[in-house]
C-alpha cells in the first residue's frame, strides 16, 4: 500500500482537490493507497513518513526530502492526464 | 388532535435543542444523510458521522480559545484608547460571525441550512443554463461554510424579522446567486491563464479576478512578467502558513501589547502574567497563542469539511457534465511561477500595512489587523491573474490597491455590521467590496433589497452571454476539458 500525501498552502481546498483526483487515477491504475492531506507547513515535517507528496508546483521547492520520498508538482491540479502522466514517470506501475 | 399537536410540538422542541441548537451533530447528521444517498455503506456513513462531528467539535475549542486570547487585549484597547480591533481573516470572521449569531439566541444550524439551499440553488441555476447562462457549480466546501455563516449574521443584522427558516432561505438564495455568477465571472480569465484547464475559480475573490484582468493590461507589459525577476530567497519561507500567521500575530499583537504597556498587560492578565515571567516572553507567547488556535480551528474545520465535500462530490459528478467546476483559488498558482504568488502577497502587505497606517492617522474608531488568508491568498491570486495580463507592474499595482482595499473596506464592514465586537472580520476581498455593499442596500430596504440583489446578479451572466465574442464557445470550453 502506497502512502500519499496531498499538500496545499493551507491545506483546506487545493490539497483535497488533488486528493480527490489521484484518488481516482491510482483506482484506474489499479494501485491501492492511503491518501492524506495537509497544508504544507505540515507536511514538511511529516514528509519522510510518505512514499509520495503531491503538490501545486508553486510548493515543490519547499520540500527538501532525503530518502525514497519522492514530492511530484502539478501544474493543473484538476487534470487527470498530468497526474497519470507524472505518476507513470515518477513510480513504477505495472500496465 | 391536541394530543398529536402537543406530541408534535414537543418533538420539533427536542428537535431544536439537541439538532438545530448543536451545530456539530446537525453537520454530521448531514454528512450521514448525504453518505447514504450516494449508496455508501452504513459503516462508512457512520465514519462521516463521526468525523464531521469531531471536527466540529475541534473547531469549537479552537474558537473558544481564540475568544479567551482576544477578550483582554480587544478590552486593553477600548479602555487605553477607545479604539476597536478587528482582525480580517475568514477564520477570524467565521468565529465573529458565529459568536454574533449566538448572541441573537440562533445557531450555527441556520448557516449550514442557507448553505444546503445555495448549493442546491447553484446546481439548479447551472441545469438551467440555457436560460441562466451560468456554467459553474461552486464546490470549495470550506469558503462555502465562511460565506454562508457571514451572508447569515448579515442578513440576520440587516432584516431582523429574516431570523427564521424563510430567512434561512432568503440567505441561501442570496449566498447561492453569487456562488455562481460570481464563479461564472472567472470563466474566461482563468481559461485563459491555464489555457482551459477545464475549471474556473470559486473562492473568496472572484470579484477582483475579474477585476484585475480587465484592468491589468492597461497597467503593464505581458511580456514583462514576474517571472524574470529575482526575488529574495527567504521570502519563500512565507509559503508556510504556520510560519506565516505566527509572524504576522507576533508583529501585530506584539505592538498592541506594547501600545498597552506592561503594568497595564499585569494589571489585567493577572493569572497568565506572573511576576516570574518577564514582558518580552509573555508577548511571545500571548502571541504565539493566537496561531495555536487558529491551527486547531483549522485542524477542526479540514476534518468536517473533507466529510462534507467528499458527500457534494457525488451529485455535483452527476451535474458536471457541460458545466465546470469553480475551485480553491491555489488552483491557479501552478500556472504561474512561484515568484508571482510571494510578489503578490509583498504587495498586498505593503497595501495593507500603508491603509493601516492611514486608520491610525485619521483616528478611525477601527483597527484592523493582518490575517494571513486574505493577505495570502486574495493578493497571490490577484497577481496571478494580475501577472497574466499586464506583467509585473500590473501585478504589483492590483495586489497593492486590493490589499488597501481589504483594510479599507474591511473596517467599513466590521464596524458597519458590528462584528468589531468579536475581534474579527471575513477580510476577503469580495467581502470588503462587494458585500458591505449588499449589507448595507439590505440594511436599507430590507427584503426587497434582498429580491433586488438577487435579480441584479443575476442579470450579469446574460451581459457576459451577450458581450462573448463567440456564443457557441461560451458554453463550450467546459464540455472540451472535462475529463470526468
Amino acid at each position: 500500500m502506497l502512502k500519499i500525501l496531498a499538500a496545499c498552502g493551507n491545506g483546506m481546498g487545493s490539497s483535497q482537490i488533488i486528493k480527490m483526483k489521484i484518488e481516482k487515477v491510482f483506482k484506474k491504475l489499479g494501485v491501492p493507497v492511503t491518501i492524506d492531506h495537509m497544508s504544507v507547513g505540515d507536511a514538511k515535517s511529516q514528509a519522510s513518513s510518505y512514499d509520495v507528496i503531491f503538490c501545486s508546483v508553486t510548493f515543490t521547492d519547499i520540500f527538501k526530502v532525503r530518502g525514497t520520498t519522492k514530492v511530484i508538482g502539478l501544474v493543473n491540479l484538476l487534470s487527470e492526464s498530468e497526474i497519470e502522466g507524472k505518476i507513470r514517470e515518477n513510480l513504477t506501475i505495472p500496465s | 388532535m391536541g394530543d398529536f399537536l402537543s406530541v408534535f410540538d414537543s418533538a420539533s422542541k427536542v428537535f431544536f435543542n439537541n439538532i438545530l441548537g448543536k451545530p456539530e451533530f446537525f453537520i454530521g447528521g448531514l454528512v450521514f444523510i448525504g453518505y447514504l444517498l450516494l449508496r455508501k455503506p452504513i459503516y462508512e456513513a457512520f465514519g462521516g458521522f463521526i468525523k464531521a462531528t469531531v471536527g466540529m467539535m475541534i473547531w469549537n475549542i479552537g474558537a473558544g480559545g481564540l475568544v479567551v486570547t482576544f477578550r483582554p487585549i480587544l478590552a486593553g484597547l477600548n479602555d487605553r484608547f477607545a479604539l476597536n480591533a478587528a482582525v480580517i481573516d475568514p477564520y477570524f470572521g467565521l468565529n465573529a460571525a458565529s459568536e454574533a449569531i449566538k448572541s441573537i439566541g440562533m445557531s450555527l444550524s441556520w448557516a449550514m441550512i442557507s448553505l444546503m439551499i445555495g448549493f442546491g440553488w447553484n446546481i439548479l441555476l447551472v441545469l438551467l443554463r440555457r436560460y441562466t447562462k451560468l456554467r459553474t457549480l461552486f464546490l470549495t466546501g470550506h469558503i462555502m461554510i465562511q460565506q454562508a455563516t457571514t451572508c447569515t449574521w448579515l442578513v440576520f443584522f440587516a432584516i431582523p424579522e429574516l431570523r427564521s427558516i424563510a430567512g434561512a432561505v432568503w440567505i441561501g438564495l442570496l449566498v447561492g446567486t453569487y456562488w455562481s455568477v460570481f464563479s461564472n465571472l472567472t470563466v474566461e480569465p482563468t481559461q485563459k491563464l491555464t489555457d482551459c484547464g477545464g475549471f474556473a475559480v470559486g473562492h473568496q475573490q472572484m470579484g477582483q479576478v475579474w477585476l484585475a484582468s480587465k484592468i491589468a493590461p492597461m497597467l503593464g507589459d505581458p511580456d514583462k512578467s514576474v517571472e524574470h525577476m529575482k526575488l529574495p530567497k527567504w521570502l519563500s519561507m512565507f509559503n508556510d502558513n504556520v510560519i506565516a500567521s505566527g509572524t504576522l500575530m507576533i508583529i501585530f499583537f506584539g505592538a498592541i501589547m506594547i501600545l498597552l504597556g506592561e503594568p497595564y498587560m499585569r494589571n489585567m492578565d493577572k493569572g497568565g502574567f506572573p511576576a516570574t515571567i518577564a514582558f518580552p516572553t509573555y508577548i511571545l507567547s500571548k502571541s504565539l497563542m493566537f496561531s495555536v488556535y487558529l491551527y486547531i480551528l483549522i485542524s477542526g474545520v479540514r476534518m468536517f469539511v473533507a466529510e462534507l465535500t467528499e458527500s457534494f462530490r457525488g451529485i455535483s459528478d452527476r451535474v458536471l457534465p457541460g458545466s465546470l467546476p469553480a475551485v480553491d483559488c491555489a488552483a491557479t498558482y501552478g500556472f504561474s511561477s512561484p515568484n508571482t504568488v510571494l510578489y503578490g502577497f509583498i504587495f498586498g502587505c505593503i497595501g495593507q500595512f500603508t491603509a493601516i497606517a492611514g486608520l491610525l492617522i485619521f483616528k478611525s474608531p477601527i483597527m484592523i489587523i493582518t490575517g494571513f488568508v486574505p493577505v495570502f491568498f486574495d493578493n497571490a491570486t490577484v497577481a496571478v491573474f494580475a501577472n497574466k495580463f499586464g506583467g509585473a507592474r500590473a501585478a504589483a499595482i492590483c495586489a497593492y490597491c486590493t490589499g488597501i482595499m481589504q483594510v479599507v473596506g474591511g473596517a467599513f464592514a466590521a464596524w458597519y455590521f458590528e462584528l468589531y465586537k468579536y475581534g474579527g472580520w471575513h477580510g476577503n476581498i469580495d467581502w470588503d467590496t462587494i458585500w458591505p455593499f449588499f449589507g448595507v442596500i439590505m440594511k436599507n430596504f430590507a427584503v426587497p433589497g434582498v429580491i433586488l440583489i438577487i435579480v441584479a446578479m443575476l442579470v450579469i451572466p446574460q451581459i457576459q452571454y451577450r458581450r462573448s465574442e463567440n456564443k457557441e464557445l461560451y458554453f463550450k470550453c467546459g464540455d472540451e476539458s472535462s475529463e470526468a
